[in-house]
């Protein structure tokens, strides 16, 4: 390959050529079509369906980019579509009376998506800061709201509706929307803002705690979503030749969802299967036209009982495909070790109401140092995690991480600073393999625009390619590259810890937060991940904070130990100073048996 | 000022027909963390049912008390049964499922009543009847309707015993448990199944009324009726705090009040806004609502 990122004007040209060739091998094709069978009267009917597949293609798999990819849930498809359609129909209506190159067309499709879009903005902002079942009524009332504003609006005709609008939509243009909307949502799946999506569905804190800004993921899935069906709409209506408030209620959004959810939550074949099932259906069965409605909706049910993902799941038709692998690309430059603290925490304290859960905790961690965090269940090791990682702010004091204060910052922020956490119970991605857990570690690090992923620019590309070398090398050295394209769920359990571990690492952090990592493993295991916490540490040069209830694991590993009581610093200092210390056996043991032990104490022998 | 009060005593009438309705959302999301999207479509149900038994007993051609009463019973059962048999057919199986799978059920379910409903009913508005005529109150200026009335005085009845019911009895305190955390709850004795059973009885029993009291403001019932009442109730008890009981009667008052006065000085189209108005400024504001307190997931 020529130059990693000038390139020669040969590969210019040929990644250009590359990007497009699905519209210039297909537009031609797609007008010979239109121009042979489409305009031909013995055909109309069949091409009136057709058509009306198109637009339930886009519109299906535009929603399933929201609803399976991202794994919120709207219901008011059809509003975005009125509001694409209405904005594109009202230029058309004022605009020149002839367009021989269709350039005002293209325009009004255009301001009819870029309406959609902003209204999805509007909608999708506040109600996407809030996990799950809001999207769904807030969405549903857009729908409706958008209808009472259309009937109460001149401009928009009223409840009468807008014709004749130009009628330039035909087979060509739909079916040319229909594939750039299918090539975008696929291209968009299988980049890293993909994975951005897919880890916001599988679990939104593990993906914070990954770097992904799941908040502005889901408004930017949402915005595209809407703005695409800007653009079923805007056609529909200059093919119809009219609009009407009533082709937009809740019946429209509703079957959208149907073919969503029937096709396969996150599957683009499956949607696009479903959208033309679902279109012919109830033209080829007039006698079920009345129930319709009815048949859709226990349809639906029946599905989420037997078979909640939808008939293919995740998977495309032709997922029996093994996949592509890419080698090359080069790892950037690791920037210089800060020699200052990597963590600084200054009396902090967090209560929750009346509970301090937390009491002015201080901690410094410099660079490569590995310090374990002890104490009794309950004392408050997790919730320092949470404090050191920005899922909880502190109620008082302040946490520095390489100088910066994190208050006020997203948790996503802060995995940008260099901290890279596990989680006790363990937070995988585990519908994703577990190459695609590692890889999705990697998000924070790329630079790619959601554009040139679905151009396939080529930073993009060897962006890709270094994310595919970075995370299998990850792999490699926690000893499960076996496990490549296994599903998380289906790892064994200390596998699936150690893939968690694999994907902290692969956000580059600075400082590694592990949350029981020995936790429920024998002891074999227990001595193998001793060695790999240091060879970690080694290796990356991170700096490991361990929260473990293992006494042997933390004596031989960590340089320094911190105990927590009840939320308070007991006692501090080197693993020698720790085992004797009388406080940390009374808080671990009692009173009694720290007395009538004594003398094992002294000589280090308590707790294995 | 007639004109304010007027307005003032006919948000309070809608607005205590929203809180009936809001109750079976926030107590159901309060034991299973689920939107009933079906809720209100138990409202329609208990609307068409009650239109049903009237033409039944005659009490549409000749409406009396003891008739409104007999129809308002008789849907109230229909609808108590109606919600056992959703939960135990539709939410039940899908209880340690993924949310967003419970929440498409319940969407399946909501336009299986809908357009089901539709399909038996027919498509279009028919009158409803069942109070006897009445010229209602007059005081000064001001009007108060006959069902006004009835419908006040019904639902502050209503939610005095649900109060009882809830804060009183060993049902009710079963509920705040399992509300608070189910699990602890059955660890504790209670019988989780039997709990979610009865909440989502209680809230239907509940949506009949308000359906009937609905029906007979707008004297019509229709399949689609649910729709938009149940988004508003949605709302109502989202402002007050969702899983909050108190919250979703002062959220039903304060959207009922809020939709009167905006369509009585702006323009009465743009009523159905104010609901969405509403929430999405309660999602920017105050996400938990008025009387709701945060909750924070557990990492």
């Amino acid at each position: 390959m020529a130059g990693l990122f000038g390139g020669s004007a040969l590969t210019q040209a040929r990644r250009a050529l590359l990007s497009w060739l699905p519209f210039v091998a297909a537009i031609p094709v797609l007008w010979l079509v239109q121009h042979f069978w489409a305009e031909q009267p013995d055909w109309e009917y069949a091409f009136q369906n057709i058509n009306h597949i198109g637009i339930a293609i886009i519109l299906a798999v535009s929603l399933n980019l929201v609803n399976g990819l991202t794994g919120q849930f709207s219901i008011g498809h059809a509003g975005f579509m009125a509001v694409g359609g209405y904005v594109s129909a009202v230029l058309l209506l004022r605009g020149p009376a002839q367009d021989p190159y269709r350039l005002f067309f293209i325009a009004s499709i255009a301001a009819g998506a870029g309406a959609a879009a902003l209204a999805g903005w509007l909608v999708g902002k506040p109600s996407l800061r809030l996990r799950g079942d809001y999207l769904a009524i807030v969405t549903l009332g857009f729908g409706e709201i958008i209808r009472v504003i259309i009937e109460n609006t001149p401009l928009f005709g009223r409840a009468i509706g807008l014709s004749p609008i130009p009628r330039y939509a035909d087979f060509t243009w739909i079916w040319t929307a229909a594939i750039a909307t299918i090539l975008i949502t696929k291209r968009l799946r299988d980049s890293t803002h993909g994975r951005a999506f897919l880890s916001v569905r599988e679990d939104e804190v593990a993906a914070e705690a990954m770097g992904v800004d799941t908040t502005g993921y889901k408004v930017r899935a949402f915005v595209i979503s809407a703005g695409m069906a800007g653009v079923a709409g805007a056609l529909s209506g200059s093919f119809e030749g009219n609009l009407s408030p009533q082709s937009f209620t809740f019946v429209r959004s509703f079957e959208v969802v149907a073919m969503v959810v029937l096709g396969g939550m996150g599957s683009i074949t499956g949607s696009t299967i479903a959208a033309a099932v679902l279109t012919l259906l109830p033209e080829y069965l007039r006698a079920l036209a009345n129930l319709r409605m009815v048949i859709y909706s226990i349809a639906l049910v029946v599905l989420m009982l037997v078979r909640p993902r939808g008939l293919l799941g995740t998977r495309e038709i032709w997922d029996l495909l093994p996949w592509r692998r890419g080698k090359g690309g080069p790892p950037p430059a690791k920037t210089p070790e800060l020699s200052e603290a990597l963590i600084d925490v200054r009396h902090a304290t967090i209560r929750f109401g009346g509970l301090t859960a937390v009491c002015d905790f201080s901690l410094t961690v410099k660079p490569r140092e590995l310090v374990a965090l002890i104490g009794p269940n309950g004392a408050g090791k997790t919730t320092v995690f949470n404090l050191l990682t920005g899922v909880y702010p502190p109620t008082e004091g302040s946490i520095l991480v390489r100088g910066r204060d994190t208050r006020g910052l997203a948790p996503h922020d802060i995995a940008h600073l260099g901290l890279a956490r596990t989680f006790q119970n363990s937070r995988l991605f585990r519908e994703l393999t577990a190459f695609d857990n590692v890889r999705l570690g990697c998000h924070h690090l790329t630079r790619e625009s959601m554009a040139a992923s679905v151009r396939k620019g080529e930073l993009a590309e060897v962006e890709e390619k270094w994310i595919t070398q970075r995370s299998e090398e990850l792999l490699a050295v926690m000893g499960l590259l076996h496990r490549r394209d296994d599903l998380a769920k289906n790892l064994p359990y200390g596998e699936q810890r150690r893939l968690e571990i694999a994907r902290a690492l692969a956000t580059d952090p600075k400082a590694l937060l592990l949350d029981e990592p020995a936790a429920g493993t024998n002891q074999k295991e227990k001595s193998e991940l001793m060695q790999l916490i240091r060879d970690i540490r080694d290796r990356f040069g991170v700096a490991v904070v361990l929260i473990e209830h293992d006494m042997k694991l933390v004596m031989g590993v960590s340089e320094r130990i911190l105990v927590l009581d009840h939320g308070v610093t007991i006692a501090q200092g080197l693993p020698r100073e720790i085992q004797t210390n009388p406080r940390v056996i009374e808080a671990y043991l009692g009173e009694k048996y720290a007395r009538e032990h004594a003398g094992q104490i002294a000589a280090g022998r308590v707790h294995q | 000022m007639a004109e304010f009060f007027q307005h003032i005593i006919n948000g309070i009438s809608v607005g205590a027909i929203y809180a009936l309705i809001a109750l079976g959302y926030t107590m159901v999301y309060g034991v299973l963390k689920l939107i009933n999207f079906a809720h209100g479509d138990v409202f329609m149900i208990g609307a068409m049912v009650g239109w049903y038994v009237a033409r039944w007993t005659g009490e549409s051609r000749d409406p009396s008390i003891p008739g409104a009463l007999l129809v308002t019973l008789a849907s109230m059962l229909a609808c108590a049964i109606l919600g056992f048999v959703i939960e135990r057919a539709a939410y039940r199986p899908l209880r340690n499922s993924p949310r967003l799978n419970s929440l498409i059920t319940a969407i399946g379910v909501s336009f299986f009543l809908e357009y089901g409903g539709q399909y038996v009913f027919g498509p279009n508005p028919r009158v409803f009847t069942v109070l006897p005529r009445h010229p209602g109150l007059h005081v000064g200026p001001v009007s108060l309707g006959y069902v006004d009335v009835v419908t006040v005085v019904v639902s502050v009845v209503l939610m005095f015993l649900l109060q009882r019911i809830v804060f009183h009895t060993r049902m009710g305190t079963a509920m705040r448990a399992v509300s608070y955390n189910s699990t602890v709850a059955s660890l504790m004795g209670v019988n989780i199944d039997l709990v979610i059973s009865f909440t989502f009885v209680l809230g239907s029993v509940l949506a009949a009324v308000a359906g009937i009291l609905y029906a007979s403001k707008y004297p019509s019932v229709q399949p689609l009726m649910g729709l938009m009442p149940g988004l508003k109730a949605f709302v109502a008890a989202v402002l007050g705090g969702i899983g909050n009981v108190p919250g979703a009667m002062l959220g039903g008052l304060v959207l009922g009040l809020a939709e009167q006065i905006v369509s009585g000085y702006l323009s009465s189209s743009w009523r159905d806004a104010v609901a969405f108005g509403i929430l999405i400024l309660v999602l920017l504001v105050r996400p938990t609502g008025l009387l709701g307190r945060g909750e924070a997931e557990k990492v």
